[in-house]
């Protein structure tokens, strides 16, 4: 294959916004409390308020309860709770909309 | 990125399709002849050998998926000439003549022929297989289009990394290249529970859109039917722990190889697109049966991802094994012909390495081998559906 060294950045990506419409980001690594994240697809860095284990959604801003929630652009559940920005988004505050 | 009007160089065949590869297939119509046609494949080391393990007795949509895959290998774009290897006359010539309808050399041996003596069948086989890779090492690669490919979208042995980066990835290429006029077919019904709603809204009609739903709710019967809950407990335990909440956002991982497009129309496995576009498969979520049903409906060359590592190509169409897990990239330096760990690892943004891989698909179609193809780990598989009489 003929894959070249990646291009450098000024810093690596701690989280991937896989769509801009998405509530959530992905953790690429383990992200801990009172980190300043920087996101792929935000302008601006996240500060966490959670520790988000890796591969597991942090949100990207505030989400009502009862408001659906975005990852790929698309609605992959709701929210159950009052999520604020920079906290963890898994089974506790979001359910299947199929369940 | 640009791409250039004639990126790549294939092997146009008669009937306007071009191949990425000039293979001469050695194809068993039925389970009775397959020693035979390995016998003479392993003869001839640059053919390669299909056989069907079953034939007679099939029912309904069994046979018709059994006959389309011999048709749809034989007309397969990489293949430049095919040798039947076969019992009976009529199936025999059945087959041959709608391979003959695409204009490329087809020779058929039939035990029926033979007084069924399998040594006399090897013998003419060997000696017709023999003239056929004669024949077709004549062909020579000229330019062809983007619009001339046809790409089969897979994944297997999926981890967080799969959903997260390699399946959007391929999704990014996917788009790149129905953006230049290519197909792509995406497949396993199955993995498109709790994402139906997002495919139906992406249905080039409403009847497309009903195909979609109806073929989830089908699979959902068959599972009903054998006592499965397929919502039940899903996401898993080992999911919801890598971090899946929800069912949607599990089968909105899988399906994101399908890119943005419309999707152009469901088909049945092994049943060929009528035009260029993205087209949703009902088919098995077993990789190997669903990759010979994107292979017999035409595809030249499959994007396959993979989380943990997966060793199983397509015999017929070069397989391109992508990852994102750093660890299993570390590992499978020959197996994965694609490492998107950087992207995973946050040092490579998605877009550029999308770019990358539409690079390395294109030479691939060019003729780079692929490791699946080097390691010789291809097969084609035909899904069985029901009971034979």
């Amino acid at each position: 294959m003929s894959v070249g060294p990646p291009p450098q950045y000024a810093a690596p990506r701690d989280a991937l916004l896989l769509n801009q419409a998405d509530h959530v980001a992905t953790a690429l690594r383990p992200l801990g409390t009172g980190q300043q994240a920087h996101v792929e697809g935000l302008k601006q860095t996240l500060l966490i308020r959670q520790d988000i284990p890796l591969c597991h959604k942090v949100a990207c801003r505030d989400i009502a309860a009862g408001e659906s929630v975005r990852k790929y652009g698309e609605v992959i559940g709701v929210a159950t709770a009052t999520i604020p920005a920079g906290t963890h988004v898994h089974v506790h505050n979001v359910k299947s909309q199929r369940s | 990125m640009t791409v250039s009007k004639h990126a790549w160089m294939g092997y146009h065949r008669p009937d306007g399709t071009v191949g990425v590869r000039n293979d001469l297939l050695v194809l068993s119509v039925a389970g009775l002849t397959g020693p035979c046609a390995r016998r003479v494949a392993a003869a001839l080391p640059l053919a390669k050998c299909v056989t069907m393990p079953f034939g007679g007795g099939l029912l309904g949509a069994d046979r018709q998926l059994h006959i389309e895959s011999l048709i749809g290998f034989g007309a397969n774009p990489n293949v430049g000439a095919v040798l039947l290897i076969g019992s009976d006359i009529p199936k025999v010539q059945l087959i041959a003549q709608r391979i003959e309808a695409t204009g490329k050399p087809v020779a058929a041996v039939c035990l029926d022929d033979c007084d069924h003596d399998v040594l006399t069948l090897t013998h003419r086989a060997l000696r017709a297989g023999a003239e056929l890779l004669l024949e077709i090492s004549r062909n020579r690669r000229q330019p062809a289009p983007v619009s001339a490919l046809s790409v089969g979208l897979e994944c297997g042995r999926s981890d967080p990394s799969s959903g997260l980066v390699a399946n959007p990835l391929i999704g990014a290429v996917t788009d790149r290249l129905i953006g230049l006029g290519a197909t792509a077919m995406f497949g396993e019904s199955l993995e498109w529970l709790g994402a139906e709603h997002w495919l139906a809204a992406r249905a080039a009609s409403p009847d497309i859109a009903l195909a979609v739903t109806e073929a989830v709710a089908r699979r959902a019967r068959l599972a009903a039917a054998q006592g499965e809950d397929l919502l039940g407990n899903n996401p898993g335990p080992t999911n919801i722990a890598a971090g899946l909440s929800t069912i949607e956002e599990k089968s909105l991982g899988a399906v994101a190889k399908s890119g943005s497009t419309p999707i152009q129309g469901v088909l049945r496995m092994a049943e060929r697109p009528s035009k260029p576009g993205l087209y949703a498969m009902d088919g098995s979520a077993y990789s190997p049966e669903s990759v010979s049903g994107f292979v017999a409906a035409g595809a030249q060359l499959v994007l396959f991802s993979t989380g943990v590592g997966n060793s199983y190509v397509s015999l017929l169409a070069p397989t391109l094994k992508i990852c994102a897990n750093p660890q299993a990239a570390a590992v499978l330096r020959n197996q994965l012909d694609f490492d998107a760990s950087a992207v995973f690892t946050g040092l490579n943004p998605l877009q550029t390495a999308a770019d990358e891989l539409l690079n390395l698909v294109l030479e691939v179609a060019g003729g780079t081998l692929t490791w699946g193809e080097i390691l010789n780990e291809g097969d084609e598989v035909v899904a069985r559906l029901g009971e034979a009489l």
